[in-house]
């Protein structure tokens, strides 16, 4: 009996997951324990190890295609067994019928599907423009009697690519060319939930960056010291961010009105602090969140932080770990970024930008001092308080960091 | 439920009204003249009916040719027959309306309407006046001939082509005043009926918006039918009493002719007046209401449809634009297609056409290929000696796209069908290189044109 290979259910919220890649092909034979495809969900990458050892006999979802979870998207078993499909096997989604009854159509000969351009309604003269321009005719939308597809809209989608300022070269190049160029990724899994997210939060609040930069080279210094004594206990060293993230709390704490969301025309305050810190992926973002982040010291903060963050990397963080933040930490100094407008983690009302710390002279007195300086931009939303509540917050996250001692009392 | 409104009853109008009753709308068509309109009345159908006798009459002319003896040496047209004929087609076409009408259970109003407000009209039988509240209006009021400045339509001697097809007697001598699709029907109808017919066009051939050597086989024949054609000349002066027409020559010289009648056919403009349209805010001008391309005016609930918009004033094309508007005035979105629209001229010999004319292909596409076949080397057409004219391709170069077709010759505006779906489907004459044709036809002209593009022709 073959084994049936479902798409797993990473998380109470999941509804679709999409195969990004299959490592395996039909009729080769996997170990058990062996990867054989990679999964991706709104929130998470997962690779997919074989159950079995055996041969992979059928395929039932092709790359990129969304499934809910519980689908069947394999099968596993012997070359001599026949495949038998139940329809039962399919959790039942409304919107997503139609992938479903398309995805559970075991033809083992046919998948992966490829579309060939042979049975597409086309008129011959757009089929010829469409193929001189190199044009997959299978993607594009015919205005022609049935569906057929006319030279105006083969010339229609020529017009569309050209376009797009993406393929704009210097050098002349022909659109024939430029379109050989293109690679086209469907907007799927954690891309499309960051997409739709960005977008809300521009759309639909009110934000704006402030920055000022900071003095932490009393900050190193402690840093220094605290890492001395912690790598004795044979534990993760303590780095800036972390007292970065301790000043950002006690200063939460001071203001409130940071410490928010902007629900339904309602401004909700928070007594905990649920620290969000972006993560960054291969193939995207996550924002582990350290939950009542208060109680936790700066060595608290640096363990949780380490360990959601590894995690994430791998996988394995199930979304209720990254959902329920208060305000949020985006840190892009380990590229070399300075100043930077990061985007409101909707509905909180603050996020902070961490940059790139960096040595200057700066006059302390009469005298010049190397001073290290930290570039920190904070973006709020205006609708729940205005600039100066605001600018005294980041001028808190300031102090704190300038009297790092002060964090610790 | 409100009806939609039709104004207009002909080839635009009974169509919208049709389609919008098949919709399941109610509908309430308002039209002034009677149903069929131009085109059905004094229109393409009547001069169909006059162009057949003059054809029957050629052909018994010359039936010695096929071995025909004729016992009586007088052939005589009658043309109070004539008429009647006409008169029985236009009649009995006109009653097949009716029952359209009544078959889609479409309120007929005789009468004039105006709008009061965009959804009010009153509409004037002539007797008594009726207000109507409607939802949508479609209008489709046609076109009426234009007039020369200096000499009106006097019904007497200035005629218009309404009135040239129901004359009381053959005329011994016509004038006509534009060398257009309707002036060349008349030249060609009324010559070969034996009246001495001279055409005067201001341009600098006949029929200016086909290729000059299409318009130039025309030419020819219409002169061996004893046409006296002045191109590049100008009418200066009707004198009314003394019936005289002053014409002017491109050199500046002028000469006097006379003639039994004038028929000025310089074209026709949009039958805009009394429809009120100015006054509830209809956005148009001298070329006609505007449109969208749902056939959609600047105020959503009206409509408009056929020669009223301008563009191309075609029957066919009244059709096509009447089921769009209608389409769209019961909510479906309907884009007006003027991909492949033929046009057609019933002379001796016939000329079609469909696609852009050479001079347009070259100004578009730069260096086209012509591809032509005369049918004085087609058998079909030896036989019943019509070997005037050929058919002509135009291909452009890269993906062998036809661009246009034109065809003079015998049965042109039948064959000019096959080069309709042609374009119509946007076919490539690759696609056509092993088409099997029919043998003996005049179809396999258009065939061998097309395989001349390629240099695969095999007849000439």
């Amino acid at each position: 009996m073959a084994v049936e290979i479902v798409m797993p259910k990473l998380g109470m919220a999941m509804k679709e997951g999409v195969v990004s890649e299959w490592n395996k092909g039909v009729g080769d034979s996997v170990e058990k324990g062996e990867l054989i495809a990679s999964i991706n969900s709104e929130k998470i990458e997962m690779d997919i190890e074989s159950p079995a050892e055996g041969t992979l006999l059928n395929i039932a979802v092709p790359e990129g295609q969304g499934v809910p979870p519980g689908t069947v998207i394999c099968y596993i078993g012997n070359t001599d067994e026949k495949v038998v499909t139940k329809a039962s096997n399919i959790q039942t989604n409304k919107v997503e019928d139609e992938q479903i009854e398309t995805s559970n159509i075991p033809e083992p000969s046919s998948l992966p599907v490829s579309k060939t351009n042979d049975r597409v309604k086309i008129s011959p003269v757009a089929r010829k423009i469409a193929q001189a321009a190199n044009l997959d005719i299978s993607k594009i939308q015919g205005t022609g009697p049935g569906g057929r597809i006319t030279k105006e809209d083969v010339q229609e989608a020529i017009k569309k690519l050209e376009s797009k300022p993406l393929i704009q070269e210097e050098r002349t190049i022909s659109p024939q060319a430029s379109v050989e160029r293109r690679k086209e990724m469907s907007v799927t899994g954690m891309r499309k939930v960051i997409a739709a997210r960005m977008k809300d939060s521009l759309q639909n609040s009110a934000q704006l960056t402030i920055t000022l930069k900071a003095d932490v080279t009393d900050l190193i210094q402690l840093q220094k010291q605290s890492a001395k004594i912690i790598q004795t206990d044979n534990e993760n060293k303590i780095t800036i961010t972390d007292f970065i993230a301790k000043a950002v709390i006690l200063s939460l704490q001071e203001h409130p009105q940071m410490n928010s969301a902007y629900i339904d025309e309602t401004i909700h305050l928070f007594e905990s602090v649920h620290l969000g810190i972006a993560v960054a992926l291969e193939k995207g973002l996550v924002v582990p969140v350290i939950r009542n982040a208060e109680a936790c010291t700066v060595r608290q903060l640096a363990k949780k932080g380490k360990e959601l963050a590894k995690r994430a990397r791998e996988g394995q963080l199930p979304s209720e770990e990254m959902t329920g933040s208060t305000f949020t930490i985006s840190n892009l100094g380990s590229y070399g970024v300075e100043y930077f407008t990061p985007i409101l983690n909707t509905p909180e009302t603050g996020i902070l930008g961490v940059g790139a710390a960096y040595d200057a002279p700066v006059y302390i007195g009469e005298e010049l001092k190397r001073r290290t300086l930290l570039p920190l931009s904070l973006t709020f939303d205006h609708r729940v308080l205005d600039g100066a509540p605001a600018s005294a917050f980041l001028q808190t996250v300031k102090r704190y960091l300038e009297q790092p001692l002060t964090m610790l009392l | 439920m409100r009806p939609i409104a039709v104004i207009g009853g002909g080839p635009a109008g009974y169509v919208a009204a049709i389609t919008a009753a098949q919709q399941g709308q109610n509908v309430l068509l308002i039209t002034e003249g009677p149903l069929g309109g131009t085109c059905l009345n004094e229109g393409c159908m009547p001069t169909k009916s006059l162009l057949e006798s003059a054809d029957t009459y050629e052909l018994v002319k010359n039936a010695e040719n096929l071995g025909i003896r004729l016992s009586s040496k007088s052939i005589e047209i009658e043309w109070s027959v004539v008429q009647q004929k006409k008169e029985e087609i236009v009649r009995t076409l006109v009653q097949g309306i009716q029952y359209l009408m009544k078959k889609n259970k479409i309120r007929l109003i005789q009468g004039s309407a105006s709008f009061i407000t965009n959804q009010r009209l009153r509409i004037n039988n002539g007797e008594q006046q009726e207000e109507v509240e409607v939802s949508k209006v479609i209008v489709a009021s046609g076109s009426e001939p234009i007039s020369l400045p200096f000499a009106p339509f006097d019904g007497e001697w200035v005629i218009h082509s309404g009135q040239a097809m129901s004359l009381p007697s053959i005329p011994s001598s016509l004038l006509i005043i534009g060398g257009g699709v309707i002036g060349c029907e008349f030249a060609s109808i009324y010559s070969r009926m034996g009246t001495k017919v001279t055409v005067v066009e201001m341009g600098k051939q006949l029929l200016p918006s086909e290729d000059p050597d299409i318009a130039e086989i025309l030419h020819r024949k219409l002169a061996d039918d004893g046409v006296t054609i002045h191109t590049s000349t100008s009418v200066t002066d009707l004198n009314v009493d003394k019936k005289q027409i002053l014409i002017q020559f491109q050199d500046g010289t002028i000469q006097d002719l006379q003639a039994d009648y004038v028929l000025v056919a310089i074209g026709r403009k949009p039958r805009v007046h009394g429809l009120g349209i100015e006054g509830i805010g209809v956005d148009f001008s001298k070329q006609g209401i505007a449109v969208d391309e749902y056939m959609q005016t600047n105020i959503p609930s009206i409509y408009a449809c056929g020669d009223v918009i301008g563009g191309i004033q075609l029957a066919h094309v009244a059709f096509h634009e009447g089921r769009v508007a209608a389409l769209n005035a019961c909510d479906q979105a309907e884009i007006v297609n003027y991909r492949a629209v033929p046009r057609c001229i019933y002379t001796s010999p016939e000329i079609a056409s469909v696609g852009l004319t050479e001079e347009q292909a070259r100004q578009q596409y730069g260096d086209i290929k012509v591809g032509e076949f005369p049918f004085s080397a087609n058998g079909k057409a030896r036989i019943s000696n019509e070997t005037i004219g050929k058919v002509k391709v135009l291909v452009e170069p890269q993906y062998n796209e036809i661009l246009g077709i034109s065809i003079v010759g015998p049965h042109a505006t039948e064959l000019i069908g096959q080069g309709t779906i042609m374009l119509h489907a946007e076919i490539t004459t690759d696609v056509l290189e092993n088409l099997i044709m029919a043998h003996p036809t005049l179809s396999e002209s258009i065939h061998e044109a097309l395989l001349s593009t390629s240099g695969h022709a095999v007849h000439v």
